[in-house]
């Protein structure tokens, strides 16, 4: 057992579990990984393809690449100069060069058609002139996507963008057009791919752009003429798109599993929300079934679901009936117990009565008193025992009227100085009558019990208190004595059936601890509540009834 | 001739010392263990008094079965339950199915023989067409002591022996408040508060049954009862 214990609830346990499944982003992940090394392949496949068309076209027309010195000058300078805006896909030769450059225009025309918009074409010469170039690396700025009309597209489109649009930066490196090219006015040379074209060989290459902001993918294709390498058609793209389809593939990805987690979640939630609610319930019943002294209040309804849930409910409640079978044993114990001793009572009885009449030698008849009060007591103990249960049945078909608890009180505390003439009796009441509904006879029954506990327990010599005091709706009845306080923990106890506090037997009254039973039975009978405390003093006990004044 | 009293009991001790103290006492006594002997010997002749337990052996209630076939043959036969039970629903029971008169085992024999004898002295006085009387009479209310029959303005109120005594109790003194004990001694019973109190009841029912407006009876709590002769 760990000292620190965190108490998760079944819905905070299940959101836990739930958990595992955000590693279905992870393994989305490296397949979008994937799929963009296949993608990667098949960029440099199309370059390649596109280079070797380009060429295909170019090849074995030597005119094209027999340019005059006039003009390659220019270019040179122009290589040099060239601050020309990106995106023309037009020679550049056209702008410098005079009207004698028409070899370059001819290449101009004829990639002209082939160049994409992400990917820009270059046809240089053996000396790494330029003869021709087009297209671009950056694509032409888009317009402004709108706003869907309706709202929840709406909706979505602003969590996109505030949200997970800058959540998804984090993880991926999102394509920028935002990259410096610095080849936009020259090739730089010596490239390998340009060298490999420049051999002979269809070479591929890849590399960063000067700020790294993105990756530059180039093929280069050799131009034949015969035998010779004439010059070279290289093909450039960045890897944006690619990029940018890796990117759109993973959020779609990212946002089904969000979307589905966020479901999940909120489903799980909810069943974990039933599930406790249900526990709840079964824990709440339970507590319900059973009060605070743990006497049984009422049988559990069992629950007709067909899980554990219900299975848990259902044994609960059978549990509970057979706890209150038990208690009702106990509880009839005593009276059962009586009933069964009544019999060979009634045979011992009837045999002293029969040997009471014959003749008897006068020490026998000594024996024979004796028996005849060990049997006069046994009787009483099982009267006694019998009392609670008597009380239970006649609760049943007692007839309710009204009476004036004042006047009954004071009828019995009469009763009780006359019985009791050596002990003193204080009575306190309010004026006026106090009208309550009930068996007044269960109300001087109930007062027995307490003057005898009192008087019993009282100190002697000190009186025994009386008093009944009224509120609006209710009143109290207490009955208090000087004298040892109550045992700690029996206050609730007392009133349970069969449950005793007497060390040992002071005199002959039989104590089964039934007499408080019979109090707490009457009381609530009359809708009351009985509860024993110590006086306030410290000095003795207080035994008080609040019983609801009739209206 | 002797009288004859049928004790159908199914404890043996109990009805052998029931029986022998019976016999001493001049009676004639015919003892059954079981209903079935019991109404077999009693069908052919009937006792002058039938003294019957309730539970007899396997038969929970076969005391009341019997009473109710006893009763089918005679209106008059004097009975007495006597009976280890003292549930107020048994001696409802018991006394509405037609018994004279509701004991527990509790009794003593000197007890229970006051009882056989009063029974026998009202069973032969009511008999009689005509005989001394001995009276009690407070208003509408007449008890007739011999008889140990009472009568509410005129009428006969059909009291057992037991409440006849409480109510005589009470009667001979108007105004005394009779505790719980004294109540107990003159009617013979040794019981506890509730069953004075269910019997009081009774005999209160009993009488509002002829006179709605009877309240003679009245509560003294936490000390008894008394008749009060308030009436008019």
């Amino acid at each position: 057992m760990s000292r620190f214990r965190i108490a998760l609830g079944i819905r905070a346990q299940l959101l836990l579990v739930l958990m595992v499944f955000l590693t279905i982003p992870w393994l989305g992940y490296e397949y979008v990984r994937e799929l963009e090394s296949f993608l990667r392949d098949a960029q440099q496949k199309t370059l390649a393809g596109t280079a070797q068309a380009v060429a295909t076209a170019l090849h074995d027309r030597p005119r094209l690449f027999d340019l005059p010195d006039a003009a390659r000058e220019s270019l040179t300078a122009q290589r040099l100069l060239d601050g020309a805006p990106e995106g023309e896909a037009a020679p550049l030769l056209l702008r410098s060069a005079g009207p004698t450059v028409t070899p370059s225009a001819e290449i101009g025309q004829i990639i002209q058609g082939l160049s994409r918009t992400t990917a820009r074409i270059w046809v240089i010469d053996r000396r790494l002139d330029v003869l021709a170039r087009a297209g671009s690396l950056k694509r032409p700025p888009l317009p402004e996507t709108d706003a869907p009309d309706s709202a929840i597209p709406r909706l979505w489109h602003w969590v996109e963008r505030e949200t997970l649009h800058p959540l998804y930066a984090l993880i991926l490196r999102q394509p920028t057009d935002d990259f410096v090219d610095e080849l936009a006015a020259h090739v730089a040379m010596p490239a390998r791919e340009v060298d490999g074209a420049l051999s002979g060989i269809l070479t591929i290459d890849r590399r960063p752009t000067g700020d790294g902001k993105a990756v530059v993918v180039s093929a280069a294709h050799p131009i034949w003429v015969g035998d010779q390498v004439k010059g070279a058609v290289i093909v450039e793209e960045t890897t944006n798109a690619v990029l940018a389809e890796r990117n759109r593939a993973f959020e779609r990805l990212f946002n089904i599993v969000l979307a589905a987690l966020l479901v999940g979640s909120v489903a799980l939630t909810l069943y974990a929300s039933r599930l406790t609610a249900r526990i709840r319930r079964l824990r709440d019943q339970a507590e319900a079934a059973i009060d605070l002294q743990g006497r049984i209040r009422g049988a559990l309804s069992p629950s007709a679901a067909g899980d554990e849930i219900g299975d848990l409910s259902r044994s609960f409640s059978s549990v509970v009936t057979r706890l209150s079978q038990y208690a009702s044993y106990q509880q009839n114990m005593a009276s059962r117990l009586s009933h069964e001793l009544r019999t060979p009572v009634a045979v011992v009885r009837s045999s002293l009565d029969n040997l009471r009449a014959a003749t008897l030698p006068d020490d026998a008849r000594v024996y024979m008193e004796r028996a005849q009060q060990g049997l006069t007591r046994l009787t009483h103990i099982l009267t006694r025992m019998t009392e609670a249960t008597r009380l239970e049945e006649s609760l049943g078909d007692a007839q309710r009227e009204r009476f004036d608890l004042a006047a009954v009180v004071t009828g019995c505390v009469d009763g009780y100085r006359a019985a009791y003439p050596r002990h003193e009796f204080q009575l306190r009441l309010p004026s006026g009558p106090l009208p309550v509904d009930g068996a007044p006879e269960l109300v001087a029954q109930l007062l027995d019990k307490l003057i005898a506990n009192a008087i019993e327990f009282g100190m002697p010599g000190t009186p025994v208190v009386v008093a009944l005091e009224r509120d609006d709706h209710s009143v109290s009845l207490r009955v208090e004595n000087e004298g040892a306080p109550l045992p700690a923990g029996m206050h609730e106890r007392l009133f349970d059936s069969m449950v005793s506090i007497r060390a040992e037997q002071k005199n002959d009254e039989p104590h089964l601890g039934l007499g408080l039973y019979i109090v707490r039975l009457i009381a609530e009978f009359h809708r009351g509540r009985v509860r024993a405390a110590d006086r306030v003093q410290g000095d003795g006990v207080a035994v008080s009834l609040v019983l609801p004044l009739a209206a | 001739m002797s009288r004859r009293i049928a004790i159908v009991e199914d404890e043996p001790a109990i009805r052998a010392n029931y029986a022998d103290a019976l016999g001493k006492q001049g009676y004639e006594v015919a003892t059954y263990a079981s209903r079935g002997d019991a109404l077999a010997a009693l069908r052919t002749r009937l006792p002058d008094l039938a003294l019957i337990d309730i539970g007899l052996g396997d038969e929970i209630d076969g005391g009341f079965a019997l009473v109710r076939e006893l009763r089918s043959l005679s209106e008059s036969l004097p009975i007495i339950f006597l009976s280890a039970r003292d549930s107020d629903f048994d001696v409802v029971a018991g006394l509405r199915l037609g018994a004279d008169d509701y004991l527990t085992k509790d009794v003593s024999l000197p007890h229970l023989s006051a009882r056989i004898a009063a029974l026998f002295r009202r069973s032969d006085l009511l008999a009689a067409p005509h005989a001394v009387e001995e009276v009690i009479e407070r208003g509408p209310l007449k008890l007739d002591l011999k008889r140990l029959t009472a009568y509410w303005g005129g009428r006969r109120v059909d009291l057992t022996l037991t409440e006849f005594w409480m109510v005589h109790t009470l009667a001979k003194h108007p105004g005394h408040v009779k505790d719980r004990d004294s109540l107990m001694r003159d009617a013979s019973i040794v019981v506890d508060d509730s069953t004075i109190t269910s019997h009081v009841k009774r005999i209160r029912r009993k009488f509002a049954a002829l006179d709605p407006a009877f309240d003679c009876i009245a509560t003294v709590y936490g000390m008894g009862y008394r008749w009060s002769a308030t009436e008019s």
